[in-house]
């Protein structure tokens, strides 16, 4: 045989090999873009807000992740029972020891929507430009974002930063880890990006009606297999008409069916009920510590928890499907501790009162709840009265609600209650921190607390995680037996899954534990 | 006739300028946006880094002057929750609100005007009873129950019709009935008086007593002039469901004006609420304006009285 005849046999077995496996490339990209099959439609229960299409404006509520799950990801996130470091982007991270770096490595082959590559440049862009919730924070102290290498990523700090990885992965907190296209965000302007989004979520954007439908299609790209083809999210304020969509089988999925239909939804053939425990509400007394304040004395503010039947809250406005809590922090996030559930006993409630000298009880001006939730307010006005305790319901539109939480003591003048419903995720000390502190961005001075204060500053500073743990228990401790806060009930966010969506049960389409969102949305089915 | 139109469109001007400045004091009555634009637990630098981006640390004074100078250029200002310009927005909804309302109003007429005029021709008989209790349903049944109504009959029971958004259609026949039914009512009233006032005047009698029959005397003398006021009201009517169906609009998700109103109300939206109302006001204050030259052209009554 000829030199010449064994390169040319050689070549043509490369050939064939390189045919076998362009053809089996695309095979694999074919079966995984076939994999991909059917629409799921989304009722959503309120208008859409375009910032909520852009990771860079995240808003520090959880409402954006519904939709940046979809659109965006990110480097590691809050996904199933994963609280902050569910690998996404990420293949792996890892925090220094110091706490003074952490390191980010990128999956291989990731790209944006538009077939850009994820790239650590798009990484440290995303970071530095973040212009959202918490953004200061992160600002104040990061003293450099290193590209590592081409899939390596390190943010450095000046000090050391604990509460970083779970700041930076929790999605309903902060989003400066969801990475956005470098290019294409330059090229549009953050205006142009909100109208049409290009990220490395899932589902790529295909239409976007402001305020009304985001029509979205399965992005093959995708290092995760992405199951439902079409994914289509519609605003229907309306509570009846959502229902009755998902009764006609127009929507697959429906979110926050009110009080007054859970019975029905539970009833329509082949619809599963999904009541995902979300936020946690409690009483706030302000200004307890002022001598004329009744709530001064501990007895006082025993006897409104004593006062309480927090069953018959559940079951009367979540038809039962909340949870009667005994910490007013959800156990779903760093540090929080369980507390039993606090009992109902109204005569102890009125023996307490009259041995702190209110015999015949006394009177609140107002009892806010936060709005729109009013008639938890009354609830809570009926069961206070039992023990002697009167209170007027005071209702307000929810912006000026916030803003006169943000006014701080001088708004809330005299007795008053307010009852607040909270869901934050990642730590407790974002609970603490907003609604606790002397200073919080919620709370202000209307509850002020020095000792506890100190104590939270003293966590805030330790490097070490067992003592800080320690001292978070120990907080949360103090708020629940000096009643400083009285939880009332963890709310059920109810939704409801039509009989389209392949479940075997409601957790199965809402796993993800930290949100009332369906999430990962990559892993819904629904039937041909 | 000149001085006529010139103080007309004087008036016209007049009452924008007032409607314009009302809304964008009324606006800003109800509180500060920024806090619902800003995350909750935003720093005072932040929200004052918010007022400064959308020019809200200006005075009233200013930012009016510029809304001002901006809407007589044609631009109405950016959506603070869209981040679109609301002349975009606005005209992005305007076709389907023009759609819903026309529609509302076909009904209206088709069910006010014939009702109307049989219960005036029908005068204290039992067809008059009935169409008196049909408009009195038409006024007292709130348009929202009616459309859940027609959701859970015509969708959910008998499958007839999709329960909301827009698309063929299929999907315009429930909102506009639910929005005409009230209109209806009111054609039908102002139908039946106007017809009752024809009917009664010298020359239907004297039609009469020439011997025309009945139906020649209702339709060729008494109805069409009894229709003028019908179809000024209609006119009128029109612009208020293309421009505030809000409560049908939410309802049935549908994408009109009315819904982008009441984002707007809800997220404090200054821009977008202000221009919707003007773009409403702009369209009420012109029919209002044609339809008084239109008379005036008619009537030279009207011109030299007023």
């Amino acid at each position: 045989m000829t030199r010449g005849h064994m390169t040319v046999q050689r070549a043509s077995r490369m050939l064939a090999v390189v045919l076998l496996l362009i053809v089996a490339a695309t095979a694999a990209v074919s079966l995984a873009a076939s994999t991909a099959r059917g629409k799921l439609v989304l009722a959503w229960h309120a208008g859409f807000a375009s910032r909520w299409l852009d990771p860079q404006e995240h808003d520090g509520t959880a409402t954006p992740d519904n939709f940046f799950t979809a659109l965006h990801d990110a480097l590691v996130k809050n996904q199933g029972t994963a609280l902050y470091d569910h690998p996404a982007l990420a293949e792996r991270f890892s925090v220094a020891t110091d706490a003074k770096s952490a390191t980010y490595t990128l999956r291989k082959g990731l790209t944006f929507h538009n077939g850009d590559p994820v790239t650590p440049q798009d990484v440290k862009f995303s970071y530095e430009s973040y212009r959202g919730a918490k953004a200061d924070v992160f600002k104040s102290k990061t003293e450099r974002v290193e590209v590592v290498d081409d899939r390596t990523v390190r943010f450095v700090f000046k000090e050391p930063f604990l509460d970083f990885a779970i700041l930076f992965g929790t999605a309903n907190v902060a989003a400066p880890g969801w990475i956005v296209p470098e290019k294409y965000y330059k090229q549009v302007g953050p205006d142009g990006f909100k109208q049409k989004p290009i990220g490395a979520g899932p589902y790529k954007l295909v239409r976007h009606e402001p305020g009304v439908k985001i029509e979205m299609e399965a992005f093959d790209g995708y290092y995760r297999p992405v199951h439902v083809k079409q994914l289509v999210m519609q605003s229907v304020p309306e509570a009846a008409t959502r229902v009755a969509m998902l009764e006609r089988g127009e929507a697959d999925l429906i979110y926050n069916v009110p009080g007054e239909l859970i019975a029905k939804v539970g009833k329509l053939p082949g619809v599963t009920l999904a009541p995902v425990l979300s936020g946690s509400f409690f009483l706030e007394f302000p200004n307890f510590q002022d001598p004329k304040n009744p709530f001064r004395d501990k007895r006082v503010r025993e006897a409104v928890s004593l006062a309480l039947d927090r069953r018959a809250m559940n079951q009367a406005e979540t038809g039962g499907m909340g949870k009667p809590t005994g910490n007013w922090i959800n156990d779903d996030v760093q540090y929080a501790i369980d507390w039993p559930e606090f009992p109902r006993n109204v005569e102890k409630a009125k023996q307490l009162l009259r041995e702190a000298g209110y015999p015949n009880g006394f009177d609140v001006a107002w009892v806010t709840p936060l709005p729109a939730f009013y008639s938890r307010g009354e609830r809570i006005i009926a069961q206070l009265r039992e023990v002697g305790i009167r209170g007027r319901l005071q209702t307000m539109e929810r912006g000026i609600f916030f803003q006169k939480l943000r006014g701080g003591l001088k708004e809330w003048p005299g007795v008053q209650m307010i009852l607040h419903g909270v869901r934050i995720a990642g730590s407790w000390s974002f609970w603490y921190e907003a609604n606790f502190k002397c200073g919080g961005s919620n709370s202000r001075d209307r509850v002020c607390v020095k000792d506890l204060d100190a104590k939270f500053e003293q966590y805030e500073h330790s490097v070490n995680p067992a003592e800080r743990k320690k001292l978070a228990e120990e907080i949360q401790r103090a708020i629940l037996e000096n009643y400083y806060l009285v939880p009332v009930f963890r709310h059920a966010f109810v939704n409801a899954i039509g009989p389209r969506v392949i479940a075997q049960k409601w957790q199965d389409v809402f796993p993800t534990i930290t949100t009332g969102y369906a999430y990962p949305w990559e892993e819904l089915k629904v039937k041909e | 006739m000149a001085r006529f139109v010139v103080r007309r469109v004087a008036y016209s001007l007049v009452t924008l300028l007032i409607l314009s400045a009302t809304i964008f004091l009324i606006v800003r009555m109800t509180g500060d946006p920024v806090l619902l634009l800003a995350e909750a637990s935003a720093s005072e630098e932040d929200l004052d880094r918010v007022r400064h981006q959308w020019g809200l640390d200006r005075s009233w004074p200013v930012q009016y002057a510029t809304f001002m100078q901006n809407a007589f250029m044609g631009e109405l200002g950016k959506s603070f929750n869209y981040r679109l310009p609301v002349s975009e927005l606005y005209f992005q909804r305007l076709p389907n609100s023009l759609l819903l309302g026309l529609s509302a109003t076909l009904i209206s007429l088709l069910i006010g005007v014939p009702a109307g005029i049989v219960s005036a021709v029908k005068v204290n008989t039992w067809w008059d009873n009935v169409a008196k209790g049909v408009a009195l349903l038409g006024l007292s049944i709130p348009g929202f129950w009616l459309g859940l109504v027609l959701i859970l009959v015509f969708s959910v029971w008998l499958r007839w019709l999709p329960t909301s958004g827009a698309g063929d259609w299929r999907h315009v026949i429930m909102p506009a009935l639910a929005l005409g039914w009230y209109f209806a009512a009111s054609m039908l009233r102002l139908t039946r008086s106007s017809m009752l006032e024809v009917l009664g005047s010298e020359y239907i009698k004297l039609a009469r007593l020439k011997g025309l029959p009945d139906v020649v005397v209702i339709a060729l003398h008494a109805f069409k002039n009894a229709l003028i006021p019908v179809f000024t009201l209609a006119g009128v009517n029109l612009v208020v469901m293309v421009n505030a169906a809000v409560i049908i609009e939410v309802i049935f998700a549908w994408p009109g004006i009315g819904r982008l109103l009441y984002e707007g109300i809800f997220q404090r939206d200054f821009p977008l609420v202000q221009g919707v109302v003007i773009m409403a006001g702009f369209m009420i204050v012109g029919i209002n304006l044609v339809v008084d030259i239109l008379y005036a052209l008619i009537d030279p009554r009207i011109r030299l009285t007023r």
